[in-house]
């Protein structure tokens, strides 16, 4: 016991960490460990239960509808980051600007950020409805053609960007409103008597001093659209075809529609690798830049 | 000069109207669904869209006896709060002991909240059904509130880490001397000082619990159904009844909104200095 104990560091600090310990247990180790075993298995839920090795794994890999899901929630992901960051940060600097009291406004811009992803969905759904939503209305209005958003392959996927861009770009804007306030007013202040341009200001000072922040954002902006789940699942289901399919709207359905568990947790475990791949390249490159 | 100035005020009538246009683009969806939500069916059902109309509330009288709608409403609160009850009571004594206390493995145990906390909800939840079952856990308040804890637990630790972090640790030395334990110096010095950081991760928790979907879909069928799922039951019949629909939604919207105007503050910190931290 008191060999445990020097291991541990102290006593209270094991019995303080405890709780926590097995909740995470619970939470995680135990269905990342069983969920290893179920993808090596053709598992249905049922009484089938055989170990296949690695098949599930190699049947994926060499499977083209896998690609596509893959390929699909690295376009949502990529598109729809790329565009909360840049209007996210916009938008922070605009504000940032204004001579008012920004706290109402800044409440107001939250608001989508506080809704569920899977209400933003049914309300999208009800705006872009091809024959009665608003959204085509206000487009005949500016005599744009009417579209068919959600029902057609080629403008399924760009409509549920723009919905995550709604839902999200907030984030993005909270964050680096906070990183521009918090900046050191005595070298703004000086390029400022120097005669420099606003302009100037921004990209020589301000930008290089925000970037880890920003990059920061880009990761969980990342990380969180790779993810995507709700909005898919609420508005096109991964349709029409297999347009919109991101990887866990197409684990949902090999695991409950189609009772392909160890199938599901193979995608899954591939998938979480990827992840873990993304995140730590995007690291490394948030500490070069910090380095430098 | 001139121009210079010209060039200035323009830059500032811009930040204005870009702002005004974001706040106007925040707005108008939950306004339009709103009004989708007070038209009668007949209204509701007009090409083109109608702007002005008379207001129904039959949408919302029909939830109010839609008991299924209603119970998910109520499943919600009760999981919400067990979620930040659980939340809190891990995290406050973990908090403490990674930074205060003398623990090896701490960055062990940051890495581990940190893959809990980015890994997909899936991977956690598919692997769990057969569990759940058999242990009982499964479509209950208390199982789904220990699941969320995968999600909650290590945000609320990074946030009531950066809090206790702001603590002078002398305070912790004088209290020791004094013959306070540990547990007392959280309780009755840590706990007290930090309850604006408390509240600030609380409200954040309930907003992730309140809004969470796919882990609710894989661990309840009917008794625990969250709010969500609630919301999502209308989803079937989407073309016909927009006024059921648009409601549920604008219901389920309802808490959070109070908590954006309540607690604008602590969210910003919370989501601040969780992006910081995680």
């Amino acid at each position: 016991m008191a060999k445990a104990l020097k291991a541990v560091g102290s006593l209270s600090a094991f019995w303080f960490i405890l709780p926590c310990l097995l909740t995470l247990t619970f939470t995680s180790v135990y269905p990342v460990s069983f969920g290893l075993i179920v993808s090596m298995t053709n598992w249905n839920w049922g009484n089938q239960f055989d170990f296949i090795g690695f098949e599930n794994y190699l049947g994926l890999l060499s499977d083209s509808e896998f690609w596509t899901v893959i390929g699909n929630t690295i376009t949502f992901s990529v598109s729809a980051t790329a565009i909360e960051i840049a209007l996210g940060f916009y938008l922070a600097v605009q504000v940032d600007k204004l001579k008012v009291s920004t706290e109402l406004i800044r409440a107001v811009l939250m608001m989508p950020l506080m809704v569920s992803g899977i209400v933003v969905a049914l309300m999208s759904k009800v705006m872009f409805d091809p024959f009665l939503g608003i959204i085509n209305h206000l487009m005949r209005v500016f005599g744009m053609g009417p579209s068919a958003f959600y029902g057609a392959a080629n403008t399924a996927m760009p409509s549920i960007v723009a919905v995550d861009v709604w839902w999200q770009t907030a984030f993005v804007f909270v964050i680096m409103l906070a990183g521009l306030r918090g900046l050191p007013n005595d070298p703004l202040e000086a390029a400022r008597v120097e005669g420099a341009s606003e302009f100037m200001i921004f990209w020589k000072i301000s930008f290089p001093m925000l970037q880890p922040l920003l990059l920061t954002v880009v990761i969980i902006r990342t990380i969180d659209t790779l993810k995507v789940f709700d909005i898919v699942f609420g508005t096109t289901g991964g349709g029409p075809g297999l347009a919109t399919e991101v990887v866990q709207t197409f684990v949902y359905r090999t695991a409950y529609s189609y009772q392909q568990i160890g199938k599901a947790m193979a995608t899954m475990i591939l998938f979480s690798l990827l992840i873990l791949l993304i995140s730590l390249a995007l690291q490394s490159l948030q500490r070069k830049v910090e380095s430098s | 000069m001139l121009r210079q100035t010209g060039m200035a005020n323009f830059q500032k009538i811009w930040a204005y109207l870009f702002t005004v246009g974001m706040i106007l683009l925040s707005l108008f969806p939950v306004y339009w669904v709103l009004t989708v939500s007070l038209k009668s069916k007949r209204d509701s059902l007009a090409n083109p869209p109608l702007w002005l109309f008379e207001p129904v509330t039959s949408s919302y009288l029909k939830l109010w006896n839609h008991d299924t709608f209603k119970e998910t409403f109520f499943n919600s609160i009760i999981i919400t709060l067990i979620g930040i009850v659980l939340s809190l009571a891990i995290a406050l004594p973990t908090a403490y002991a990674l930074v205060r206390l003398k623990l090896k493995g701490k960055n062990l145990v940051g890495i581990w909240l940190i893959l809990a906390y980015m890994l997909p909800e899936f991977l956690f939840v598919l692997p769990m059904f057969s569990l759940y079952q058999w242990t009982g856990l499964y479509d209950t308040h208390l199982g789904l509130a220990l699941m969320y804890q995968v999600h909650v637990l290590p945000l609320s630790i990074w946030l009531l880490s950066s809090f206790f972090r702001e603590i002078n640790p002398a305070i912790d030395e004088a209290a020791r001397i004094e013959g306070c334990s540990h547990w007392q110096i959280l309780t009755r010095i840590y706990i007290p000082c930090t309850l604006p950081g408390l509240v600030a991760t609380a409200i954040l928790n309930a907003i992730w619990i309140w809004n969470e979907l796919a882990i609710a879909l894989g661990l309840t069928f009917s008794n625990a159904q969250t709010v969500t799922l609630g919301v999502t039951s209308f989803r079937g019949y989407a073309a016909l009844d927009w006024g059921a629909m648009t409601a549920a939604s604008i219901i389920a919207i309802i808490p959070m909104l109070l908590f954006a105007v309540v607690a604008q503050k602590h969210i910003v910190k919370g989501i601040t200095l969780g992006a910081v931290k995680g």
